[in-house]
């Protein structure tokens, strides 16, 4: 089974390099360029992760968060927080808020698809 | 000399009685009249004791005794006064002849009784003053009506201080004895002034003492107001409550002299009405043509004894109309400078004691200090909030920029990665060359963000070093391997030397690594090839020294300083290289927050030594792991690194111990929270293993806890639990976070990405019978986290391979013995070893043949010559994770 994974992400070239290389390594993803289209897009269709830029147009990463773990449909569901924000308390505010896990860009594109792997638990064979 | 008149009239003398024969009854008479002299001595003495400060009460008493014991009609005394002799008590006299007396104080001449005594200083005796042609006091004797008198001195070390005299208003001579009477009772008053005297003195030095004891009470609560308090008014109210109290005055005022308006404006008050201190506030007080300002520009106190009859400026208009009517102005000055004036007024005219000047100026430079400090401390707040403001305005800054950098930064750095991985297929050399050009300056950019982060962070006081303590040697590994392949494509010879003698440091290992990583990629960087750089560690004193010397450009010597500057780079090397020219900035300021230091000495063209030396902090030794039976190591691979396993169920510690020491890892045990504590604050691990359900305190307590000590913080914990609590986890501090039940590669992967132990996954065993084709092998992959063992003979490496199960093998084809295909067939024919990958690298050219013979059973084909080997690392983790891949060849 693959898994599915949706970036909210509002710039074009970041969720790009995102998309392209978890579609290389077999994901499904889909991608929402705010908060708001963000939250709908995993009501109606629960992802196994949210990978979730923190400075978005709208509503910020914090407060899509709590919205998306105010929802009974996807309370459940991981997310990893994504962001160019890279004091130390930003990564510790963000942890604190409850994101799962915390994603410094830039990205390292093999240490990324592990990271992914992590909140996908069991699915390092098929995620190969 | 006495006048002795012979002519004694019988019964009217006591102290002489001619009239009595020689006989029992003129011993008897002698014998009473000793008795009532001494009765009346005694009576003065007890007086004396008794009212020693009361003159008056001695004097008298002084006075009737004589009078009684010499039969004389009237007694005086008078005391020495400069030149003259006032009359200070008598008795037996008429009222006009006392107030004669009293207002006509008697000269020292030979006119008078006083004066003859006085001059002569003995007793003396006028038989009759009518008939001495000498005498003088015609008008006190006519008021008096005295004829015979006589006086004795008062002596007092030699000096007169005054006369006592009887007389008679009829003529009749004073006895030898009466002169003996007087002269004792004259001795005895003599003695009474001055007990009198010296009771004054003391009673005035005694309310002189008590006045400075009250000003310096009064000071003393002034410079306790001035040091302790940080509010102005409270510390001026005091001040000018204490110098209106101590003055006697009724009220004053403060002034603040302001330089810029050069004008006074009122403080504080004190007895002082609100509607007078809102005059005193309205008034405009300038420096020129104020009575204030003249008092300051002079510099020392001026007095107004009467406000309605001087000249008023706006400021004495105001006093007077609220009723003052004189004042002191007393100006507060510093070094020279005006700082205000301080004033102290009475509602009636007159004069300020004199005295009081003194301590008015102490209490005006009180003043002025405490305004000084209340200016300063203005300024200083100010100040403080303006730079409050710029560091907020710079961390925001900061913060926006590193963000806005970084977003550019991840498509140029994830893009490029992307194809170098081949995701998207094959690239030419022209190709993987400029994208590794693009990843490479991207990253560089990121270094330079990061640098600068570190740098403000510093600057901002921000930087939090986290110690712990760590072998030095092993570091050093460390940053020797960042660098190797980056010195082998430039043909540098890198070198390590480490004293034995260097134990473990304690500090904070990331920095140290930061520090000595910059100096050898700068030293590799400036060294042109055929070069060396040479790394040498060793303890001088108390502190750990590195140096890194290289045969490089050199630093010219006025480069020497400022290359320990923010953005500065030798004048000679900016065009050459790239750097970001924060890094030695960088290092020197980790240095100082250790306590360390960095240096170079350099001669240009030469080479330079950059040299390090911090507190070595730990006098223990290296904590080498003890041999354990039952496993062998190879040396490669280093010291193995420590990792406690805190955990109450058994079977799951055992399992975790399984996964750990095949990864290389020394596995202590830790059966609760308190253990677990104990054994990493004694060990020092490479990473804790923490489970959160325990006996006693639970994992969250010894999470919090080994965070919270800086000697344990810097370990990496990786919680294992059953509890799906990861935020709570990262919240306090855990490193990675894995939910029950974890497998293998799971916590390996953790424990690497923890940096708590060498990536042993990686491990890759290179069959080349060439030494320098390892190394070059061993140079590529090391820095990327793989182990490299060599093995030069086929058989060599299907043992290797056998025992230590690599993620994959680099296989040479063209090999003495066993060559690569036969390698190739024994790895197929075992079922242990048949799925491992294997990437040919081989000069061979293959031909249709060969391709046969390996075709699906090797995972690449690699030329040596035109292979890149900085792509190897990426290869053979594809390779390792695609192990049914169908063979390839590289262009």
């Amino acid at each position: 089974m693959t898994h599915v994974i949706l970036i909210v992400e509002d710039n074009e070239r970041n969720l790009k390099l995102l998309r392209d290389v978890l579609e290389y390594a077999g994901y499904d993803v889909r991608a929402a360029r705010t908060a708001e289209d963000g939250i709908t897009l995993a009501v109606s269709e629960p992802p196994d992760l949210v990978l979730m830029d923190l400075q978005l147009p709208g509503i910020d990463g914090l407060e899509a968060l709590r919205r998306l773990r105010a929802s009974p449909r996807t309370a459940g569901i991981p997310v990893v927080a994504v962001t160019a924000q890279a004091m130390k308390h930003d990564r510790e505010r963000a942890l604190e808020a409850g994101f799962d896990g915390y994603v410094e860009k830039p990205i390292s594109v093999r240490a990324f698809l592990d990271q992914v792997r992590r909140f996908l638990p069991g699915q390092e064979a098929e995620a190969q | 000399m006495v006048d002795r008149d012979k002519r004694k009239p019988a019964g009217h003398d006591p102290a002489s009685n001619p009239g009595m024969t020689a006989g029992t009854g003129r011993l008897g008479d002698e014998l009473a009249e000793v008795r009532e002299q001494l009765a009346a001595t005694s009576e003065v003495l007890a007086v004396i004791g008794r009212s020693a400060f009361d003159l008056e009460k001695i004097l008298e008493t002084v006075v009737e005794s004589a009078r009684r014991l010499c039969a004389a009609d009237a007694g005086q005394v008078f005391l020495v006064d400069g030149d003259r002799y006032r009359f200070a008590y008598g008795s037996g006299m008429t009222a006009e002849y006392r107030e004669f007396i009293a207002n006509n104080p008697v000269v020292l001449d030979r006119g008078t009784l006083n004066g003859r005594v006085g001059l002569d200083r003995r007793a003396t005796q006028i038989t009759d003053v009518l008939a001495d042609p000498d005498y003088s006091l015609a008008d006190a004797q006519r008021m008096a009506g005295y004829r015979t008198v006589m006086g004795v001195p008062m002596l007092l070390d030699g000096d007169v201080v005054g006369m006592l005299s009887v007389w008679r208003t009829h003529v009749d001579p004073f006895s030898d004895r009466a002169v003996e009477v007087l002269t004792a009772f004259a001795a005895q008053a003599a003695l009474a002034v001055r007990a009198v005297d010296l009771v004054r003195v003391l009673e005035s030095r005694t309310g002189e003492l008590r006045r400075k004891v009250t000003q310096l009470e009064a000071l003393g609560a002034v410079g306790q107001a001035v040091s302790s308090s940080l509010n102005l008014t409270e510390v001026l109210n005091t001040i000018i409550t204490q110098a209106v109290q101590m003055s006697g005055s009724d009220g004053g005022s403060i002034y603040e002299f302001d330089e810029d308006a050069r004008e006074f404006r009122v403080e504080t008050v004190c007895g002082t009405s609100p509607e007078a201190f809102d005059a005193l506030r309205s008034a405009r007080i300038a420096l020129e043509d104020t009575f204030i300002g003249k008092a300051a520009t002079l510099g020392r106190p001026l007095e107004l004894t009467d406000l309605r009859e001087a000249p008023l400026d706006p400021h004495l208009n105001a006093l007077a109309e609220s009723g003052w009517r004189s004042l002191v102005a007393v100006p507060m000055l510093r070094e020279g400078r005006i700082v205000g004036a301080m004033v102290i007024r009475r509602h009636t005219p007159g004069r300020i004691p004199l005295e009081i000047y003194d301590l008015l100026e102490t209490f005006a430079s009180q003043s002025a200090l405490a305004l000084i400090n209340a200016q300063l401390y203005r300024q200083l707040e100010r100040q403080s909030a303006a730079l409050a403001v710029a560091s907020q305005h710079k961390s925001e800054f900061l913060a926006s920029m590193s963000h806005e950098l970084r977003t550019p930064l991840n498509a140029i750095i994830g893009f490029s990665e992307v194809l170098l991985e081949r995701m998207f297929g094959e690239l030419n050399e022209r190709q993987d060359d400029y994208l590794r050009d693009i990843w490479s300056s991207g990253k560089h950019l990121l270094e330079l963000l990061n640098d600068i982060l570190d740098l403000s962070k510093i600057e901002a006081g921000q930087m939090v070093l986290s110690r712990s303590k760590f072998a030095v040697r092993e570091s050093l590994d460390y940053c020797l391997s960042m660098v190797r392949e980056r010195a082998l494509q430039q043909r540098v010879l890198l070198s390590l030397d480490v004293d034995p003698e260097i134990g473990l440091l304690d500090a904070d290992r990331l920095r140290f690594r930061q520090v000595v990583l910059n100096l050898l990629s700068n030293a590799v960087k400036f060294t042109p090839e055929g070069g060396r750089v040479d790394v040498r560690a060793f303890v001088r004193g108390q502190d750990l020294v590195v140096l890194v010397a290289d045969t490089g450009v050199g630093v010219q010597a006025e480069d020497r300083e400022r290359i320990f500057d923010s953005f500065q780079q030798g004048t000679h090397s900016s065009e050459q290289v790239e750097g970001t020219g924060l890094g030695l900035t960088l290092s020197k300021r980790i240095l100082e927050l250790h306590g360390g230091r960095i240096w170079v000495e350099s001669e240009a063209g030469k080479g330079s030594t950059f040299g390090i030396a911090l507190p070595a902090g730990s006098e223990e030794p290296a904590m080498e792991p003890a041999p354990q039976a039952g496993i062998t190591l190879d040396p490669a691979l280093g010291p193995r690194p420590t990792v406690v396993v805190v955990e109450d169920d058994r079977r799951s510690f055992d399992l975790l111990r399984v996964y750990l020491e095949a990864a290389g890892a020394r596995v202590v045990s830790a059966g609760d929270g308190e253990e677990g504590l104990d054994t990493v604050r004694r060990l020092n691990p490479a990473g804790v293993v923490l489970d959160i359900l325990l006996p006693g305190i639970d994992g969250w307590e010894v999470l919090a806890q080994l965070k919270a000590d800086p000697g344990t913080a810097a370990i990496p914990v990786i919680v294992v639990s059953m509890l799906d609590e990861r935020g709570r986890g990262f919240a306090l501090g855990a490193t990675e976070y894995l939910v029950k039940p974890v497998g293998k590669e799971q916590l390996l992967a953790a424990l690497y990405r923890a940096a708590a132990m060498p990536e042993q996954k990686h491990m890759v065993v290179a069959i080349d019978d060439d030494p320098l084709a390892i190394e070059l092998v061993r140079a590529s992959l090391e820095p990327e986290g793989w182990t490299v063992l060599g093995a030069a003979t086929g058989q060599e490496g299907l043992a290797l391979i056998r025992e230590r199960k690599p993620s994959a093998v680099l296989l040479d084809l063209l090999m003495p013995g066993m060559d690569g295909f036969e390698v190739v067939e024994a790895l197929r024919a075992d079922p242990d070893t048949k799925s491992v990958p294997v990437v040919i690298l081989t000069s061979k050219s293959m031909t249709p043949q060969d391709k046969e013979r390996l075709h699906g059973r090797i995972t690449y084909v690699a030329r040596k010559t035109e292979f890149d080997l900085s792509g190897l690392a990426g290869l053979l983790r594809w390779a390792s994770t695609s192990r049914q891949s169908p063979v390839s060849e590289s262009g």
